[in-house]
This record gives C-alpha cells, structure tokens and sequence, in this order.
C-alpha cells in the first residue's frame, strides 16, 4: 500500500491503494466516480478512457505508480455541466444505445479533436478504431464528431 | 376503445395522480407463459409540479424501449416530451418485466396508449369540472387543458390531484393517427444527457457504505467440477476477507421455466477492492476434475452435429408431401448444402455483475436484468426466501443481447453474500470471466435439400436444423421454415444435440434466425444453378398472401416482397461491378416486423471488405425512427462481428480465447456504410425492431461474396484463408 495525492476533476485526493491498482479501479471504487467504465482489462475497448494531462490513456492499464502528479479528467469532469460540444453532438445525433461504451468513446474523441480540431472522415475513423461498441453505433460517433467538429472555430 | 377494467387510479403521497396498470401475460420470447389478471402495476406518476414520471418496468438494454415507450404514453396523454421523465421501479409480480423477444412494443402499444388517453381525459374531467363547463367544452394540447370558450389553460401539475380523485373513464378515446405529434418523431433517447455526462447508473456502478467485492473462479470445462484448493496465498493478499467454494449452488442446474441452465463449479474470493479480489484469485492453487468434456472440441461436436444432420427423423412440419424431396416421379435433379452457425460469446460491453445483500431470510439485490422474474423463481427455491422478501433493484444495463435474461448471476451474488456474513457483496464477472466460462449463443446446423423438378421449377424443399437448445421445449418453433417462398412441398426436421453440447447454450441477439435464415443462401444457390438472377428469382417464388409457418403470426408474403423491393431500388440492384465486388441480398420476417438487407462487398488482395450495406424495412408503424435505424444499423454490425471473428472455439473442454484480443469485435474502420429505408405503410401497429437486422447481415454478405467471386460460404466466422 502507498498513499497518492491525486489531481481529478481539479481537485486533490488522497487515496492509500496497492501502487499496481490499475488508475481504473482506483477512479471507481475509491474515488466514487463510476461514468468511466470498465470493459476489458486489457487495453483493447476504451471503455475505461480517461486524460492524463490532456492525453487519452486506457485507465485500466495505467497503474497508480505511474500516474504521479499528471491531472486526471474523467467524463464527469470534460465539462461541467455536460455540455461540452461532444457531449451535445451526441445528443443532436441521438448516438448511444447501451451507453456503456460511449464515455470512452467521447473521452477519446474529446483528446483527439483537442490535437486536431479539424479531421477528416479518415481521421475521425482512425482515431476512434480504438474504442469498440457492442451495440454498433460506429456510424454515429463518427457523425457526431464531425458534427463537433464543425462547431470548433478555424483559429 | 374499451377500458376493459384495468386501469386503477389513485393519488399520489404529497399530491398528484397515479395511474396503475394491469399487468397482463408474461412472454417470453412471444409465447404467454402466465397471466396475473388481478395485478395492477403502477405506470405514471404525474407530479404537482407537472412532471410525468413514466415508470419503465421493462429492462432498458439498449434497445431503446425506455423511449419509444414513453413517446406512446406522452402521445395519448398531451404530455410536454420534455416534462416526461424515466423512472426504474423496484422489481414487482404486478409488473410484467420480462424483455425479450423483440416484444416489447408490440404488446406495450395498446396498453400505453390506453393509460395516456384515459390519464387525458381525466386532466380534461378535472379542468371541466373547475371551470364548470362540459368536458366537451375542454382539451388537452402540450401539458395543459384548455377551455375552448374562454380560452383558459390548466397545466397538467395543476390538474393532478383533482383528477385522481375522479373515477376513470369507462371509454377510452384514442387519437387518431394523423394527429400524433410524439409517435414518429425521431426523439434522441432519453437517457442521453446522463449517459453522456458519466451518471447514468448501471448494476456495475452500485455502491454502499461496507460493501465488499467478489470474484470467482469458475471451472474452465463445462459440466467439471471442483476437485480442491489452497487458498493460503490468496488470503495473504491485504484486503482479501474471505475464500469458499460455490459447491452448495455449484453445478446447481438452474429450472427457472423455459431457461434451464447450469451454473459452474468455482471458488469465491471476497476482498474490499475489485483489484484485490481479482489479484487473490490470481494466487488460488484449484485442482479441477475436468468431467466428461475434458477431452472434447469443437470440431469433434461439429462433425457430430454434421452427422446427425444427415439421420433422418419424422418432420417436425410439412406442407405438401412430406417425402417430395425423394419423389423420383417429381424430381429431376437435387441440391443440397450444409451450413453451420457455431457458438457465440455476448460480450457484453457491462460485463456479467450482480450486487447483493443477503439475510438470514431474504435478499435484496442491484443488477440490470432482462427476468426478474426468473430470478425470484430461483432464489425462492434454492433458498427458500419467499417472494417478499426478495427486493431487486431494477437498473439499465450496458447490453443485455439474451445474456442477462438468465438468472445465475442474481444466485450467485446472493450465495457469496450469505456466505461472506450477510455483507452487501458486489461479485463482477472479468473480461475473461465472460469469454472463457460463459453460456454461449446456441450452435446450429443447417441441411438442405432442393428438388428440381422436370421444367427445373423448385418443387420440393427439405430443411433439417440440428441445434443446441428449445427453450425446455421438445420441439422447434416455427415448426416450418419461416420465409414466404411458394413452393409445394416443405419439409422441416429438428433435431436438438443439448446432451452433447460443450458450452451451455442459450439466447443471443437473434436467437435461432441466425442459422434458420441460412434459407435465404439456399435459395441463391437454387437460383445460380438456374443461373437466374437472385433478386428475380425471389420475386418469382414469393408469395402474395400470407404464410402459416406455426408462429401465432403469420409471414406476410406481400410485406417481404415490398421490403425487398425497396432495398433492391434504392440500392441499385443489378448496377455494373467491377471485377471483385458483388452485391447480395436476404430478406426475412422477425418479431413482426420485416427486412431485407443488400450488402454490397469487395474482395481484393485475399480480403474482403463491406463496403455498404442497404436495408429496407416494414416495422409496421414506426414509433422513432431514429431509434428504430439506430437498432438496425447496429444488428448490421452485430452480423458482421459474426462474420468476421464470431465462434466460440473450444479445445479439450476449454475456450481458446480470452479477451478482445483474441475475440476481436467489429471496429469503426471495418464498419461499412449503412442506409435504411422505411415502407411506406398504412399499419396501424408496430412490430419489434431490436433484433431484424442481426440474424440477416451474415446471409446477405455470403451471397454478395459469391456474387463477387464465384465463392460459396457457408459457414462463420471467415477463415483466415476464405479467399486464398
């Protein structure tokens, strides 16, 4: 066990966990925040995507010894009212079945238009080939990131 | 429409109105298994402040039945869309919870719009008799009754409490049709805004203060059992509480009526973290006793399947002669294919999980389950705690897909909690819990047999399906293959293999449709020895009045025609290819409902890829078409998952793979593009949508793969060497 002082959401937590707790595990059962969700352990679904400074990493293969003082965003903290240009396009494209995969799908979307905020459908395609979704709604996503897409100003 | 006795109204603790509901048959999978007619389950709440709480007592999945059933109450009652919340009741026998069988809709329409308009016309009762005018004198418009002389409105808050106090309406007066403003608008699911801010709440996302974790290590080989284990390493890891084996429910062989299943032998590890549950059973040391299937594989069942399928039996049903296909008077010349579905995993994307908290008599339990119902059942008799003292906590899940209608889970999660000291256990399934040790899809082969007869016209069909589970039932349903083609003599034979199966069996997405609608590559293969084109050819033997194939329902010959003309067109069915693509098509009727899917592929560099694919569909009237093609575009890809990389492979008794890596799922860069387009209908009613695509995306790309290369398929997943 080792204590961490995490930066989540903008705010400190200290959480005592075994330092090979995948980051995960650690959002869910100690910090309470369940939207990021688990799928398949492994790195291979994107359920469990989460920004460390910024960047979509797989929190379920992320192990707390290796997150240090990076900032944590999860899907409750993209934005803070659940209006973040991705979360209303996915509205406006009526997206999710299940649900369950779609806060990594948007956490990946968010992280990637960041870096490019303006893609093409290729783009758009290959950076979400990552995340998968049982219930297929592939189509959509990607229609709601271009549609994100082209509410993000030309700078 | 006549109230028929089963609407109940009463007022609501702290003011307002509710509206009960007779909960009427149970289905499962279309057929009623019981009827409570004296059971009123409550429907909608409507608040002082106004809002309509529609209380969903169905399992939302992902099917989007939370909607498009709230869309048919908001039409009937006026109701503001926007004022319309879901509510996920407790469990309750007054309900009928059960989901499945793409059934929902089709029973819920009548009901729903029976409750909205009597809850109307009693907002409009109580406004009358405020504004003491005739009720003829008022309506209701968008969340307000309104006084046609004076123009003076009432919100439906406002109108609430006065209006449970009124007796209900012996006539119901529904609306018609050409009015509807809710029924056939394409409203983003409801669930939206919290699914998308990370609050929507799944059975896995359930916590309490104490609450504890478990996992199990369930036996690799189905039907072994557990021989022994040492648990010593295991407890020393911090947070570990407490390791057991499951041996009192283990091999439990569940009875829940209709869904008989086997639970596997395990060991439990209970910790205070998910991770340190998971890393104690990591460290368990288990001898199992493998069992009768310790040495069997797939292909070994396969090959056995293979050579029942080619026995003879007495029909299942017929129509015509039931030996036409031997009738050497007749028949001129013969085809036959084999074509095999083997097992699927469901994979889930919330993976298998259930949270309980047991007590010396009684159990609550937080899961999202498809058949509470089945789990009162048997935890009533594996435990004897009666129906009152079991409370489930009803929550979405994140895919339900035929898994979750199955009860092991909620017995499970009880069992660990009783052991662990009558603790609030959460027990999780892990990936590989799902892959390696879970029920499967059923397996079925399928042999065919046509017989030509001298003027080369399709004179006889003989249909033999070999497969792995009915449902507890003895024979098939339908009991004839389930297409509208015109042919004089049907045969249809079933066999079941559930004694030698090696993984349990059970429902899937399109449950048997995916082996039985093999039938439409069958018929391309009628129609390339004749060398006539497929689509003509369907035309040419698709019937123009109904069909009784042994469902309640009958296959409407006119609306597969229709369905399949309007994919061929919009399509462009026929259009010039280059070398290495093709187009084909398969068409069928499901829960209602009707479909014909044209996929269009290329096959180049030993690869194949879907390049589009176009559906045409007759659900009868569409409640949300936005929805509707949400639920069919993602049936499509649910296909292609089974085309590409489905199967259940197993090797001395064991699955061969583990986790996504290895059981790949369909991913945005395979996904091909996707149309669908509605009949245009006069049906009154709405037929199910959430599984007519997802049996028919496999057939239609086999066909369009031998349009593209002269190569016939017949069976899933591809190998890696299809197209060497």
């Amino acid at each position: 066990m080792a204590t961490f002082l995490l930066n989540i959401n903008q705010h400190p937590r200290e959480v005592d966990v075994d330092p090979q707790m995948p980051l995960l595990w650690v959002i869910r059962d100690f910090l309470g925040l369940t939207g990021t969700k688990y799928g398949c352990g492994i790195a291979q679904c994107g359920a469990c995507t989460v920004h460390l400074d910024g960047k979509a990493v797989r929190s379920c293969s992320v192990p707390m010894s290796a997150v240090g003082a990076k900032n944590i965003t999860t899907i409750e903290g993209l934005s803070p009212n659940g209006q973040h240009v991705l979360q209303r396009a996915w509205q406006q494209e009526d997206v999710p079945q299940c649900g369950y995969c779609q806060a990594g799908q948007i956490m990946t979307a968010a992280a990637f238009l960041e870096q490019q905020p303006h893609p093409t459908d290729d783009d758009i395609t290959r950076a979400m080939s990552g995340n998968l979704c049982r219930c297929g709604t592939y189509l959509r996503i990607h229609a709601a990131i271009k549609r994100a897409a082209s509410q993000t100003k030309t700078p | 429409m006549k109230r028929r006795d089963f609407i109940r109204t009463s007022a609501l603790a702290g003011g307002g109105l509710l509206l009960s509901f007779q909960a009427a048959a149970k289905f499962i999978d279309g057929k009623p298994v019981a009827n409570n007619s004296d059971a009123l389950g409550d429907y909608v709440k409507i608040t002082p402040q106004g809002d309509v709480l529609f209380q969903f007592m169905k399992h939302e999945m992902g099917q989007g039945v939370s909607t498009s059933m709230a869309q048919i109450l908001a039409e009937e009652l006026c109701a503001d869309w926007e004022r319309v919340k879901i509510e996920f009741p407790m469990a309750d026998k007054k309900f009928e919870h059960d989901t499945g069988g793409s059934c929902t809709i089709i029973y819920q329409w009548d009901r729903l719009r029976l409750a909205g308009a009597i809850g109307r016309q009693m907002l409009v009762e109580a406004a009358a008799r405020q504004w003491n005018t005739p009720v003829a004198n008022c309506y209701a418009a968008h969340h307000e009754v309104i006084n046609k002389t004076t123009s003076q409105r009432l919100g439906f808050g406002a109108l609430a409490s006065a209006a449970a106090k009124l007796t209900p309406p012996q006539e119901a007066t529904l609306k018609d049709k050409r009015d509807f403003q809710v029924i056939g608008q394409p409203k983003p699911a409801k669930l939206i805004p919290e699914i998308v801010a990370g609050q929507l709440k799944y059975g896995i996302d359930v916590n309490m203060p104490g609450m504890l974790y478990a996992v199990i290590a369930r036996c690799p080989v189905f039907k072994g059992k557990l021989k022994s284990f040492d648990a010593t390493n295991a407890l020393k890891v911090k947070g570990v509480k407490k390791v057991f084996t499951t041996k009192p429910i283990a091999g439990l062989q569940l009875e829940s009526p209709y869904m008989p299943h086997d639970i596997r032998e395990g060991v439990v590890v209970v910790a205070d973290s998910f991770w340190a549950a998971r890393k104690g059973r990591e460290l368990l040391k288990i001898e199992w006793d493998e069992g009768p299937n310790a040495k069997y594989s797939s292909e070994d069942f396969e090959a056995l399947a293979a050579e029942h399928a080619l026995h003879r039996t007495d029909p299942t049903g017929y129509t015509g002669d039931e030996n036409a296909v031997a009738d050497v008077s007749h028949v001129r010349k013969t085809l036959r294919a084999s074509y095999v579905f083997p097992h699927q995993i469901h994979a889930c994307m919330e993976p298998l999980n259930c949270t309980a908290h047991s007590h010396p008599d009684g159990c609550e339990l937080w899961l999202g389950t498809q058949a509470p119902h089945l789990i009162v059942f048997e935890l009533n008799r594996v435990f004897r705690f009666t129906e009152d003292k079991i409370k489930i906590h009803l929550l979405p899940s994140g895919g339900g897909f035929g898994r979750r209608y199955y009860p092991d889970m909620a017995v499970e999660a009880a069992f660990i909690s009783k052991e662990a000291g009558h603790v609030p256990v959460k027990m999780i399934w892990t990936r590989e819990d799902d892959h390696l040790h879970n029920l499967g899809h059923l397996f079925q082969h399928l042999e065919y047999q046509a017989g030509l007869d001298k003027d080369n016209k399709l004179y006889a069909w003989y249909e033999k399906e070999i497969r792995t589970y009915t449902w507890g039932a003895k024979y098939a349903d339908p009991q004839l293959p389930s297409m509208g083609y015109n042919i004089p003599n049907i045969r249809y034979d079933f066999e079941d293999m559930i004694r030698q199966e090696l993984v349990q069996s059970s429902a899937w997405r399109g449950v048997v449709g995916h082996g039985r609608f093999y039938h439409e590559c069958f018929i391309d293969e009628i129609a390339a020895d004749q060398k006539i084109d497929p689509y003509q050819f369907r035309l040419s033997l698709l019937r123009n009045d109904d069909v009784y194939v042994g469902d309640p329902v009958p296959v409407s010959g006119s609306r597969l025609r229709r369905v399949l003309t309007l994919a061929a067109e919009k399509a462009k069915w026929g259009k010039a290819l280059p070398a290495g693509q093709g187009m084909g098509m398969a068409v069928c009727d499901y829960g209602g409902s009707y479909v014909a899917v044209i996929a269009e592929v290329t096959v180049r560099d030993r690869q194949l890829r879907v390049d589009k694919v176009t559906i045409g569909v007759d659900c009868g009237k569409v409640i949300n078409p936005s929805g509707t093609s949400n639920q069919i575009t993602g049936g499509i890809v649910w296909s292609l998952t089974a085309l590409f990389y489905g199967g259940l492979p197993i090797k001395n008794g064991r699955a061969v793979y583990s986790n996504f890596h290895q059981n790949k799922l369909l991913r945005m860069n395979e996904c091909p593009a996707m149309e669908v387009h509605f009949v245009e209908t006069d049906e009154e009613r709405p037929g199910g949508v959430g599984e007519i695509s997802s049996a028919l995306g496999v057939p239609a790309v086999l066909n369009a793969i031998f349009a593209a290369t002269g190569k016939r398929i017949r069976k899933v997943p591809l190998r890696a060497d299809a197209f060497a």
